[in-house]
């Protein structure tokens, strides 16, 4: 070792450089999808309650955005709320679509970095469903039910011993996001080209069909980062760090993370 | 296995062994989960002073690589700092302490850039890691920062000016313009977006491809969307269509009675699709513009149309010519009518009567309504929609 005198410090090493890209690339790319999406969105709403006389809509949205103005003391336009607050804005069509194909082609871009690296480097395979997660996930669902109680009681709650890169909850967690990540891409184009792409819209039954599904899917890759981060964050410093730098100083216990 | 690193591809369905990377005699330990078989090959080692190792026959796992598996080099090639010099963190089984291995730098780093490094304990010196740590996290705060701007950049006007006031809005935007981050060059970036995915709608088109047609009862209400007034029924006894960028040179004028008789009608049940993201299954009849182009060829060198609407209104009722632009190429696929009915009737004038262009390989907006004027033209004429920020291919 050319610095044997040298303090050293002992890390294990985590994430690819490619996934730490592709995984930061990400944050602003669906925060400008979604937002985009939301005020794409603005223009046909999909989902239609009953029609409100008051708020004079059937959009679930607008609803819900009075909703929280109400809650919030806001006085602007209570059917504008939403909009004006969770995407580019209303009556933003045009520029919102320019949004969303210059974004989607970057995503589009940012996944393929990543899937590619995940197959010639290997790493999807720590990625993929084992046969023993099911028993796994419930060990670990046990802990994470346990932790703030075992806390407040001051009792030991060992984190359940996990050899592999993730534990089962990560691994379907991240798996699935990658799953979502690809189908909201393949919904995307249904929709998009769905004429040119006719075998891709027939997939999603319907135009309407795979609107519906790059919803659910903007939803559950939205959705994620809330307790993506909350596990993150939780789990120490350490595990955030390693997103950000590549490697972990938890050398005994090197094999849970966010 | 003949150890030839250089001159192999990186492996890819290696999976991280949990072993330390850099040590010759290695040898898979755990067994993973998953398909069983060729997942965890040897790793070899790439440093000539080392013998020739030998594909491990590791003491729990079945001989784990098959011949055909490639090989190649194990070093940390992505992050050449950390120094290995590790005892294998991994408990059970009777491993043996690696010995320490030689200095070793692979000196082809790219070649397997893609490969998971083991999960393995490496002792790196402090000061190489913090001096990484930095770079790290500079680039992530740089990233940031970029986003930021970014975002700023590219925000709609009105967006911006909700977010921080339009005051202070004005201000963020004069120093943006002054680093290049102006309004012009963003409609300029933002239109490139839409450029390219015209691009690849298009590249995607082909003429021969029919578009998904429904039974007649699987038709939807159709809402008009004029997006001004809808024009009132005087026009239509009047009503011809003029056409010009003719082979022959000549202006014609032709009736409704003279494009519904001269011509084939065609019948299809399709959706049209609107920008906005709502879309409608309807019955629609006309002539194919294919049999139109065929009886009328454009001039020579001629490849858009200009379809024009004379007749179209403001939301205040005052007239305001709609006009898009056609690509030739889409005015003779089979399926784009010159549509004269729907629903097995004439068409209703919230729909275009007496006659509209009916395309569904394009967006609704390219479906111009009650035309007045087809010229043929070389260069693409101006299209009102994209004169509004949206595309100009509208390629479905």
């Amino acid at each position: 070792m050319p610095s044997s005198g040298a303090r050293s410090t002992r890390i294990v090493p985590k994430h690819h450089p490619l996934v730490r890209l592709t995984h930061w690339v990400n944050v602003p790319l669906l925060f400008g999808l979604i937002a985009s999406g939301l005020a794409i969105y603005w223009a046909a709403p999909v989902f239609f309650h009953a029609y409100d006389p008051v708020l004079r809509t059937r959009d679930y949205f607008v609803s819900l955005g009075a909703g929280i103005a109400h809650l919030l003391g806001d006085r602007s336009d209570p059917r504008l709320w939403f909009y004006n607050h969770l995407s580019l804005g209303p009556q933003q069509l045009a520029v919102s679509l320019r949004w969303h194909w210059a974004l989607a082609y970057l995503f589009m871009l940012n996944g393929a970095l990543y899937f590619v690296g995940l197959a010639l480097g290997g790493g999807w395979r720590a990625l993929l469903p084992r046969r023993s997660d099911f028993a796994e996930a419930l060990g670990m669902m046990r802990y994470y039910g346990g932790v703030i109680p075992m806390a407040i009681l001051r009792r030991p709650w060992p984190h359940p011993d996990i050899r592999s890169k993730y534990n089962a909850l990560q691994r379907s967690a991240y798996f699935s996001m990658s799953l979502f990540g690809a189908l909201v891409v393949l919904s995307g184009w249904a929709m998009h080209k769905p004429s040119q792409l006719g075998w891709l819209e027939r997939l999603f039954v319907s135009y309407d069909g795979a609107r519906v599904v790059h919803f659910v899917c903007m939803i559950m890759l939205g959705g994620f980062v809330i307790p993506h981060v909350i596990l993150a964050i939780t789990d120490g410093w350490d595990t955030v760090r390693s997103m950000v730098v590549g490697w972990s100083t938890r050398v005994k216990e090197s094999s849970h993370g966010g | 296995m003949v150890d030839e690193p250089r001159d192999r591809e990186p492996n890819p369905r290696r999976e991280k062994p949990e072993i330390p990377a850099p040590e010759p005699p290695e040898r898979p330990e755990m067994p993973k989960p998953g398909p069983p078989g060729p997942e965890m090959p040897p790793r070899e080692k790439p440093t000539p002073e080392v013998p020739d190792p030998k594909p491990p026959n590791g003491p729990e796992m079945p001989p784990p690589s098959p011949p055909e598996q490639p090989t190649r080099p194990t070093q940390p090639e992505v992050m050449p700092r950390p120094e290995p010099a590790g005892v294998p963190p991994m408990p059970p089984g009777p491993e043996v302490p690696p010995p320490r291995g030689p200095e070793i730098l692979p000196p082809e780093r790219t070649v397997g850039f893609f490969v998971e490094r083991p999960e393995s304990v490496l002792e790196v010196p402090a000061a190489k890691l913090a001096a990484q740590s930095r770079r790290d996290f500079l680039l992530l705060g740089l990233g940031i920062v970029a986003s930021g701007v970014g975002a700023w950049w590219l925000l709609p006007d009105r967006t911006k000016g909700r977010l921080v006031g339009v005051e202070r809005r004005d201000r963020l935007d004069t120093v943006a313009s002054r680093i290049g981050l102006s309004r012009e060059n963003r409609e300029k970036t933002l239109d490139r977006a839409l450029t390219l995915d015209d691009d690849v709608a298009e590249a995607l088109y082909s003429r021969n491809r029919r578009v998904r047609t429904y039974r007649r009862s699987d038709v939807t209400p159709l809402k008009n969307n004029y997006h001004g007034r809808t024009p009132g029924p005087e026009h239509v006894a009047g009503w011809s269509l003029g056409l010009s960028g003719l082979a022959s040179g000549v202006t014609e004028k032709l009736t409704l009675e003279q494009m519904m008789s001269r011509f084939p009608h065609h019948e299809q049940v399709t959706r049209l699709v609107c920008v906005e993201g709502w879309s409608a299954i309807a019955w629609w009849g006309g002539v194919r513009f294919a049999d139109f182009l065929a009886a009328f060829p454009p001039a020579a060198g001629a490849r858009w149309a200009a379809l024009r609407s004379n007749l179209s209104l403001d939301g205040a009722g005052r007239n305001e010519p709609y006009y898009v632009s056609i690509d030739l190429e889409t005015a003779r696929h089979p399926q784009t009518l010159l549509a004269t009915h729907m629903s097995g009737a004439l068409l209703p004038l919230a729909h275009g009567a007496p006659l509209r262009l009916l395309t569904p390989v394009k967006l609704g907006l390219k479906n111009i309504k009650a035309i007045t004027d087809i010229a043929y033209t070389a260069d693409e004429p101006a299209d009102y929609w994209n004169e509004r920020g949206y595309s100009k291919y509208d390629g479905l």
